[in-house]
């Protein structure tokens, strides 16, 4: 008798054990945030320098006083080459501002020559940083390009944005932490 | 018979000895090598599914090897302090060590309870089987094996 | 859809949709004769086990013609087909990617069915065995409806492409592709046979020993391949991965390693049920949660819940494994609780100290590894489901949990093989045991005098000596009995298994613990020098073919002999795969893997040298564990099924 009991007690902890299993499963809420986490948000901006692929110098902690966009970048990545023509028409229209965010490139895993050859073909004057052994991507804890990164004119981190860009979506964001920041 | 059992306790003994000889003998001190293999062996590839950072050749596996191996070659901060670098820029996803706190203790403490739990089912067993045991064969058993037996011969 | 693709595709999925009719018919002939006990209807069955068969070798016939013929009409084709692939890798793409691999399963299930309804035919007016191949049928149907519809390997693709990617590098890179997947298969779906019988049990009410004794080498064969399969798994990581390593503990290792381990259970324990009648419930138990898991497993690594719990409700397959575990699950547990009168044992055992004691012992440590490996492999799930965090549990984690157990089930190896059934005095135990106890002295012995160090490795050593001990003992003794029938049977044969899992066991405890590596920048015609060897760089070259091209750095190793490692960047794909080239050894491989970046006009490259102890000793152990299957399969002598356990065998005892 009793080892009949032991067998229906463990039978129902199974049948519990796994219906909570698919309850867990089922009930998940998705999360489908473009603007991610990072630890490093209000944080000062880790400070990286490299060259980019001219050869000129280039620190980040020296870009104090302006607004600046940091674009992960791979130009075997498909998302990197669709939101290409984006990251085009945001540096257009922050040029022809006083106040206009300065955007750069941060190459990741790529060699300068196809780096060259892609903004030769796509447009895109701005610097592209190299980055040898990752280390900025580290620094940013960016472990998948393309992924997009917004510091202020202090330094500080504001914004983070993984994946691909959607339409309008970066200078939406700029512009929103540009009346934040002056206010 | 008794000498035999003064061998056994013989050898008890100097296996012992050898294992706590053994087991306090290290292989002295680490090298930087294995500083960064053992720490990379501890943080997930964070492109990946369950690799570490030692095992994957990903790219963000590269990187984050090369940073430990820059954190180790620098030698300014501890196994724990570059392990809570990565984690401070990546996320808790990284660490292939869940954490002994809040929801993550669970991990540490289930196998813990199950084992438990069954080596006490297992002795109940024991001890259930042993107060049970028949103390001798009923009569229809010894009349099953004749029977059995006959058949057998015949 | 079907206009859109190939005489191949159309031919495919209209073999595969026969194969579902027939396995719907084959079941339903099987349950409804079963049912109604009518031999008309029985005698059928082997024919729809034949249909079902041809059906699945047409459809992968079908693609295989596809991938060979470069069928680009097959979305399938286009995602893993390359023109620029080698005959023998594209013969193994078939299976490289998920649709194929369902259909490789489809055709290894219905294989299997077809060798059961073979095996039973004479024995078909058994009423189990109609029950059984209804299951076989309805397992089967679900995976040619499976293959038919989401893991579709026939529909059609994008029009206007010419030529594909080709598999994924790491599968085109080494020999072993050919047959790691379908020997792990041949494992992985063979425990579908020994669960079909236990439910036919479980329904037609005859639960005693009659079905397992004749599934007995089903489950035999199945655990034997689960385990080649998975030890050539890991001898694929170590070849071509380049971490120096056989078993990462990631969720697709652990998906394969969890039904072995509660099958590894049951091939135990049915030997106390065969014995002493004992522990049918738990036997049912384990067969139910060994086919689960197999089910289980393929839905945690095919659905992509593991990469984000959200990711599997966007793949359709997923939500089919799901379904019929539950399904699985819920009609077992309902028939154990319905059949859980008949199941009540009528022995108890004796003494702790006995073999089915021992037996007993075994199957609790390996259920709490099954859970410990269970756990970790869905905890990251649970935690981003309740939490929306993520986090990562892995080898370090499986690693700190399973040493433990594995040297518990070290220590229960050593000393059951010496009891007796039923009960044994301390005195038997110290009697027995006292030559397995000094092999376990000299092997303590031996490796301190080797310089070995620490406690867990120490105490693997000596406990490897022990359990080697007593499994020799118990092989001499059969040997010496019965001359080389003494090698064969299950207790014999499962002595040389032993064996190969105490090699393994020794060599994992080796090079985990005294691996020693070093980074080493080399430079042309100068030679270096690590753990005492040297290393001199020759020359750095480059290899293309049309599907990648490699830098391999010729490495002059102890000035004899040259080992070229080698990266490869498969142009395609743009991945880039290393090549470690290994010099082995008895006692040591020298394993070395050249290191990004690389440029083959450089005079220098860096490598990464890996000294790994006993490595080879894996696959030692490995090939005794085959050897020892193979034994254990093989009919020995033995006492009659009618005559009292008591009886004594003709020639010693079995």
């Amino acid at each position: 008798m009793k080892s009949k009991n032991l067998v229906k007690f463990v039978s129902a902890i199974v049948a519990v054990v796994v219906a909570m299993f698919f309850v867990v499963l089922l009930v998940a809420e998705p999360d489908t945030d473009m603007v991610a986490r990072s630890p490093l948000l209000g944080q000062p901006a880790p400070a990286i320098s490299s060259r980019t692929i001219e050869g000129d110098p280039f620190a980040l902690e020296r870009r104090k006083g302006s607004w600046v966009v940091l674009n992960f970048f791979n130009s075997t990545c498909v998302p990197c080459i669709n939101e290409h023509p984006l990251l085009v028409d945001f540096a257009d229209a922050e040029s022809r501002r006083p106040d206009g965010a300065e955007l750069y490139t941060i190459i990741n895993d790529d060699n300068s020559e196809s780096i060259r050859n892609f903004f030769d073909k796509n447009g895109g004057d701005w610097s592209k940083i190299t980055d040898d052994n990752g280390a900025i991507a580290v620094a940013f804890g960016v472990a998948r390009v393309p992924e997009t990164w917004i510091i202020d004119p202090n330094g500080v981190v504001r914004l983070r944005i993984t994946g691909e860009l959607t339409e309008g979506l970066l200078g939406r964001q700029v512009d929103l932490l540009r009346e934040d920041f002056s206010s | 018979m008794k000498t035999r059992r003064s061998v056994w306790l013989a050898m008890f003994l100097l296996a012992g000895v050898l294992l706590v000889f053994g087991a306090n003998r290290g292989g002295g001190p680490k090298t930087q090598q294995e500083r960064i293999d053992s720490l990379t062996s501890n943080l997930a590839c964070p492109t990946c599914s369950g690799e570490s950072v030692f095992e994957s050749r990903a790219v963000a596996a590269e990187a984050i090897r090369s940073e430990v191996a820059r954190q180790v070659a620098a030698g300014l901060r501890t196994d724990e302090e570059i392990l809570g670098f990565i984690e401070q820029r990546f996320g808790g996803q990284v660490l292939l060590v869940p954490r002994a706190d809040g929801l993550d203790s669970l991990v540490w403490a289930l196998p813990v309870a199950v084992a438990v739990f069954s080596l006490f089912m297992l002795f109940s067993a024991f001890a259930k089987w042993r107060d049970n045991r028949p103390s001798a064969p009923s009569n229809d058993d010894e009349l099953i094996v004749a029977r059995a037996l006959d058949e057998r011969e015949s | 859809m079907l206009a859109s693709t190939g005489v191949s595709g159309t031919l495919g999925r209209a073999f595969l949709l026969v194969g579902f009719i027939g396995a719907i018919f084959g079941a339903f002939a099987a349950f409804t004769g079963a049912r109604r006990n009518d031999q008309q209807v029985i005698r059928l069955i082997p024919r729809f086990a034949v249909l079902t068969f041809a059906a699945s070798m047409g459809a992968f016939a079908a693609m295989e013609y596809a991938m060979i013929t470069r069928d680009f009409s097959l979305a399938y084709v286009q995602k893993v087909g390359s023109w620029s692939t080698p005959a023998l890798y594209n013969f193994a793409a078939v299976w490289s990617a998920l649709e194929g691999s369902i259909l490789m399963w489809v055709l290894v299930l219905a294989g299997y069915t077809l060798a059961v309804a073979y095996w039973v035919r004479k024995r078909m007016h058994d009423l189990i065995a109609s029950w059984a191949m209804g299951v076989m049928f309805v397992v089967s149907a679900f995976f040619f409806l499976v293959s038919f519809f989401p893991a579709n390997p026939f529909a059609a693709g994008a029009p206007g492409v010419l030529d594909g990617p080709g598999p994924n590098p790491l599968l085109q890179n080494h020999i072993l592709v050919m047959f790691h997947p379908p020997i792990l298969y041949l494992g992985y779906v063979g425990v579908t046979v020994p669960f079909a019988f236990a439910i036919a049990a479980l329904i037609t009410g005859r639960v005693d020993e009659g079905w397992l004794v004749a599934t007995r080498r089903w489950s035999l064969f199945s655990w034997g391949f689960l385990t080649f399969g998975i030890a050539l798994g890991s001898w694929w990581s170590y070849e071509v991965l380049g971490w120096s390593g056989v078993w990462a503990w990631d969720p697709v290792e652990n998906a394969s390693l969890l039904p072995w381990i509660t099958g590894t259970a049951y091939i135990h324990s049915v030997l106390v049920q065969e014995r002493r009648g004992m522990l049918r419930v738990w036997n049912i138990s384990l067969l139910v949660a060994t086919f689960s898991l197999t089910i289980l497993g393929t839905f945690l690594t095919r659905s992509g819940v593991l990469n984000s719990v959200h990711a599997f409700s966007e793949s359709g397959i997923g939500s089919w494994f799901l379904g019929l575990f539950a399904v699985v699950l819920v009609v077992s547990i309902g028939l154990i609780g319905w059949r859980g009168d008949r199941l009540r044992s009528p022995g108890v055992i004796d003494s702790p100290l006995s073999r089915e004691a021992a037996f007993l012992a075994n199957n609790v440590l390996f259920a709490v590894f099954a859970f410990v490996v269970l756990l970790g492999t869905v905890f990251p799930l649970i935690v981003e489901a309740l939490q929306n965090r993520q986090i990562a549990v892995g080898a370090p984690f499986f690693d700190r949990l399973s040493t433990p157990i594995g040297l518990a089930l070290l220590t229960l190896m050593a000393i059951a093989p010496v009891l007796p059934w039923r009960k044994a005095t301390t005195e038997t135990l110290r009697d027995r045991l006292f030559w397995p106890a000094w092999c376990g002295l000299g092997a303590l012995i031996l490796s301190l005098a080797l310089g070995a160090y620490g406690l867990a490795p120490l105490l693997t050593f000596a406990l490897g000596g022990v359990s080697a001990g007593a499994a020799l003992r118990q092989v001499f003794l059969a040997t010496r009995r019965q001359g080389w029938r003494g090698l064969v049977g299950r207790a014999n044969g499962g002595m040389i298994v032993h064996l190969g899992v105490i090699l393994i066991a020794v060599a994992l405890g080796a090079s985990n613990s005294f691996s020693k590596s070093q980074e080493l920048s080399l430079v042309q015609n100068v030679e270096a020098q690590f753990a005492g060897h040297t290393f001199e760089l020759r020359d750095v070259i480059e290899v293309r073919d049309d599907r990648s091209i490699s830098v391999k750095a010729l490495v002059l190793v102890d000035g004899r002999k040259i080992y070229a490692p080698a990266i490869t960047k498969f142009t395609r794909i743009g991945m880039n795969v290393g090549t470690p080239s290994v010099r082995t050894s008895l006692t040591t491989d020298i394993y070395l893997t050249l290191e990004p970046p690389v440029r083959q006009d450089a005079n220098e490259a860096r490598i990464k040298v890996f000294i790994k102890p006993m490595i080879t000793w894996l696959w030692i152990g490995t090939a005794l564990m085959a050897v020892g299957t193979a034994l254990a399969a093989f009919p020995g002598r033995r006492r009659k099924p009618t005559e009292p356990t008591s009886a004594p065998v003709e020639v010693g005892r079995s």
